[in-house]
């Protein structure tokens, strides 16, 4: 059984997309007063063109068969997994209809069941 | 037949690695999953499936009834470890290691044999422990090497030159979690162990949380309140549980980056961290070398003391040893290096990569073994057990998820499958082969779905039962209608052509609904107040046609009356475009300039024809007719001439249409005269098209011409690389029937040409001449002479960069309407 071949991106392209990921969040968290989203969603545009963008993985179901997410289990439960925090997103290489993880996404996951009917607490 | 046994393996305590020995070269193969080329030494049970390496390790600490780690320490025990998946030995762990490893073999050749490297410190029944897992994952032949002479192997084999005859050494092995230390000598010709020490529980990851707790953690202590961070962090159902991983993650990165700066900052910014009292804490900490050396130096210390024990029993100095030889990621550490250098006087070689270098000795000493092989080319195993395959699942879905079934007939005992997405995302993990299996496969949306499919005996090796792929198809051909019948493309001015142009927004076929966007450029200032407007205009239709020719769809004016500032020539607007599953065209424009947005939703049912807008396309249209006539007849092609005189009087009786419609007209009228025009369009351009072609090629090879001569004699290396690049792509353009592509080369032709001559001295010395005979008509004269008086100096003098930018200055004083003598009167005001 062959292997399909890695494709190589080059370590600064990764770097950008993930800066350009920790800006974006940033933007929500503080607010964007200066619009600052617009030059963002230009420059994940001109990186789209070259066939790399990113995906948040915030908020999905994590289990032990996604191998797109380097992931850390917080709390004690391992089941109903979802993804609580993201460090760093998933890089794919590619366009819409096909395209292949170049970077995993590195998060971190917590049982649904744990914190169900409890505030979210700011860590 | 014999051949060599060419694969070496680490099958290391926290990771394992595979590597090859080929025609004198050692590839170290990766991860298919992981980007990586080492494999966590990790094993997990988990709801039928069997995972190993990274995913494994994300349940090892919180799940360890069914997670497997660092069992490489129990091999050649009798103690079985005990998970949900039944008992396993270590053997039968380290055996599903091996296997994994066999599919980083990208080249899906069958591993029959390897060697293995072992710790120094390995007993015989160790030993025999590590062999029999190799045979157990399938190798019939297996050769044990210990790791210090591995990453001997591969110093001696990367510095050919060094001759270590009748010397010694230390491999100082700092992995990830354990610490091996080995004197290696080479007695009668041989390498040799002598000696060897090692600590199980020392390694990077243990830095890595000495530096949350010694340094981060009091620094954030300091900079808020906290009662008992640390506690709160280190307990699974502590208030900071989540900030002890995000943190041991920043000190990996830290840790990584303080071996190359000497100090490195930990951007906590996506998490809001507040203290005790709900204040919020400062997220950005700095950690420096001298920090992170004072929290490692007790353990580094610890390891020289090692060193020494060795040295004392075997009755020798520092001086008799030649160098330490490092491996294991710690050797990335400066300081590490340092401190070994200063305590124990030995100079400290880490010319081999460190966290290859035992996979790769081990892969030049498989390089020289021969082993007998009797499937020596087979790669995949014939299917003896007759065994058969019906599968069933939906090539085409609207889910997020489809289930896979299969069923089999013949003899499943024994077997595995295993099922991995192609853009490596999801690895279903080894399940046992049952005469029905069936498995819920995750799909992204709108893409193509392809998954490899293998069965695999109990070695690991494929079996071939003729289907090995499933593929499905997201949101794509399961609805009839969804796809777009033509392109839509937005009108945008061609300034260089006097024209408009069309823009690409969605390809036909493309999937409804379907989101884009674009920037383009406002063409002309649009003064606040006036009635002078910009169109961003949709049409639909084959984008290398005219945009006459196509059916307008949507036409989103904005005019001076609504914006509330000027809107200068050249400022961006970004567009939105989305059309909907019922084919509504959304288009929203946010004005840079000016920070307003506009949005209009244009119903797929409802045309939109501005009679003011039909009545300037239609009068255009005749003046581009009349035109093309007078150049027909000029250059004698009759038969065209003919044609287009057919469709002038066509166009006439067309304007007097248009002229009675009137302004708020309610029919249907428009729309009819529309479809018209357009009918008279499309028949223009494919009279006049073959010209356009032939203009654009004439002036491509033009181009050509001239910028090949100058980049010949002025150009540098990369200059000569584009025009080489343009060149060879010749063929994918010139033979098009769209003038656009062809134009579009010939742009970057002529970019090229400028980006030469504007260096040239020749060039510069002429424009600047240029310049200056334009002087009287110059905005300030009193600049004009200075700038000319520093471009005669700068002549004199060659400074020609100087000269350069003498001439943009004094362009910049040319009068506007003579830097603009190019425009155009603009149809949209876009570019």
């Amino acid at each position: 059984m062959a292997q399909m071949p890695t494709i190589e991106v080059p370590k600064w392209a990764l770097l950008l997309l993930n800066n350009i990921y920790e800006v974006e969040r940033k933007l929500i968290r503080n607010g964007d007063p200066g619009n600052v989203s617009r030059n963002i969603e230009k420059m994940k545009g001109a990186l789209a063109e070259q066939m790399l963008f990113y995906e948040d993985p915030m908020g999905e179901s994590f289990k032990e068969t996604r191998t797109d997410l380097e992931a850390t289990i917080s709390g004690s439960n391992t089941e109903n997994l979802v993804v609580v925090e993201v460090i760093k997103p998933v890089i794919r290489a590619g366009d819409a209809a096909f395209s292949r993880v170049v970077q995993k996404g590195i998060v971190l996951v917590q049982s649904k069941d744990v914190g169900e009917g409890k505030k979210e607490e700011s860590i | 037949m014999s051949k060599m046994i060419n694969f070496g393996i680490d099958l290391g305590t926290t990771n394992s690695l595979i590597a090859k020995f080929e025609k004198g070269q050692v590839e170290v193969f990766k991860n298919p999953n992981g980007f990586k080329e080492s494999l966590p030494s990790v094993v997990a049970f988990r709801n039928d499936r069997i995972l190993v390496g990274d995913q494994a390790r994300t349940y090892a600490e919180k799940d360890p009834k069914g997670v497997a780690s660092r069992f490489k320490r129990k091999m050649g025990t009798t103690e079985t470890i005990k998970l949900t998946g039944g008992s396993k030995t270590p053997v039968e762990l380290s055996a599903f290691v091996l296997k994994e490893l066999k599919n980083f073999v990208h080249s899906g050749e069958q591993v029959d044999a390897a060697v293995i490297t072992i710790p120094a410190s390995f007993d015989t029944v160790q030993s025999n422990a590590t062999k029999d897992a190799g045979l157990a994952a399938g190798f019939k032949k297996v050769l044990l090497l210990q790791e210090p002479i591995a990453a001997s192997l591969a110093y001696a084999n990367k510095e050919k030159s060094v001759d270590l005859r009748n010397s010694q050494w230390m491999v100082y092995d700092l992995g990830g979690g354990t610490f091996d230390v080995a004197l290696v000598k080479i007695i009668e010709g041989e390498l040799t162990v002598v000696d060897h020490e090692g600590d199980n529980y020392l390694g990077g990851s243990d830095f890595d949380a000495l530096l949350v707790e010694k340094a981060i953690v009091p620094e954030i202590c300091r900079r808020g309140k906290f009662a008992d961070l640390l506690p709160q962090m280190k307990s699974e159902k502590g208030k900071y549980n989540k900030l002890w991983y995000r943190l041991l993650h920043a000190a990996e990165v830290a840790k990584i980056e303080l071996s190359t700066k000497t100090s490195s900052e930990i951007d906590l910014g996506l998490v809001s961290l507040e203290d005790d009292d709900g204040t919020p804490v400062d997220a950005l900490l700095t950690v420096t070398r001298s920090e992170f050396e004072e929290i490692i130096k007790a353990p580094i210390d610890g390891t020289v003391d090692m060193m020494k024990k060795i040295l004392t029993r075997n009755s020798l100095r520092p001086e008799d040893l030649n160098f330490v030889l490092m491996v294991g990621g710690g050797a990335y550490i400066p300081f590490v290096r340092k401190r070994i250098e200063e305590v124990m006087g030995i100079s400290v070689n880490t010319s081999i990569d460190p966290t290859n270098a035992i996979a790769m000795g081990a892969a030049y000493f498989a390089g020289s073994k021969e082993f007998k092989s009797d499937t020596a080319n087979a790669t995949v195993h014939k299917n003896n057990r007759q065994l058969k395959i019906r599968t069933a699942y939906n090539h085409n879905s609207q889910e997020s998820e489809e289930t896979f079934t299969a069923k089999f007939e013949g003899d499943v005992s024994g077997l595995f499958y295993r099922i991995n997405s192609d853009d490596g995302s999801f690895d279903s993990g080894l399940k046992s082969l049952l005469p029905k299996i069936s498995e819920d496969l995750p799909l992204r949306e709108g893409a193509y779905n392809l998954f490899t499919f293998s069965i695999l005996d109990g070695s690991n090796n494929p079996v071939d039962v003729g289907f090995d792929s499933i593929q499905i198809a997201q949101g794509r051909y399961s609805v009839a209608g969804q796809m777009l019948p033509e392109d839509i493309c937005l009108v945008v001015d061609d300034i260089v052509n006097k024209d408009t142009r069309l823009k690409r927004v969605f390809a036909r076929n493309n999937i409804l609904p379907a989101k884009g966007k674009a920037s383009v450029e406002v063409g002309k200032t649009v003064i606040k107040g006036s009635d002078d407007e910009i169109r961003i205009m949709v049409v639909e239709g084959p984008s290398e046609r005219h945009s006459s020719t196509n059916k307008p769809i949507g036409i989103l004016l904005i005019s001076g009356n609504q914006i509330n500032r000027d809107l200068i020539r050249g400022t961006e607007v970004d567009l939105t475009f989305e059309v909907s599953e019922s084919r509504d065209l959304t288009i929203s424009a946010y004005l840079n300039g000016t920070g307003q947005e506009f949005s209009q939703v244009f119903k797929g049912t409802a045309r939109q024809v501005v009679s003011k807008m039909l009545a300037a396309d239609v009068l255009d249209l005749e003046t581009k007719i009349q035109k093309e006539i007078e150049e027909a007849s000029k250059n004698g092609n009759h038969e065209s001439a003919e044609g287009l005189e057919r469709l002038h009087s066509r166009i006439q009786s067309l304007i007097s249409e248009v002229g009675s419609l009137v302004h708020d007209d309610v029919t249907d009228d428009r729309f009819k005269l529309e479809d018209k025009k357009r009918k008279l369009a499309q028949d223009v351009f494919e009279l006049t098209a073959s010209k356009r072609v032939d203009a654009a090629k004439s002036a491509y090879v033009n181009s050509k011409d001239e910028v090949g001569g100058l980049v010949s004699e002025s150009g540098n290396d990369r200059e000569k690389h584009i025009y080489r690049e343009i060149v060879a792509r010749e063929q994918t353009f010139v033979n098009s029937t769209n003038p656009e592509r062809i134009e579009t080369a010939t742009g970057e032709l002529d970019r090229l040409r400028w980006q030469i001559l504007m260096r040239t001295p020749d060039f510069l010395v002429g424009m600047f001449e240029h310049l200056v005979a334009s002087r009287a008509s110059m905005n300030d004269q009193v600049q004009a002479k200075q700038f000319i008086e520093a471009g005669r100096n700068h002549i004199s003098n060659q400074d020609w960069d100087d000269l350069k930018q003498v001439n943009g200055r004094l362009w910049d004083l040319m009068p506007s309407d003579a830097r603009e003598a190019e425009d155009m009167r603009l149809y949209t005001g876009i570019i």
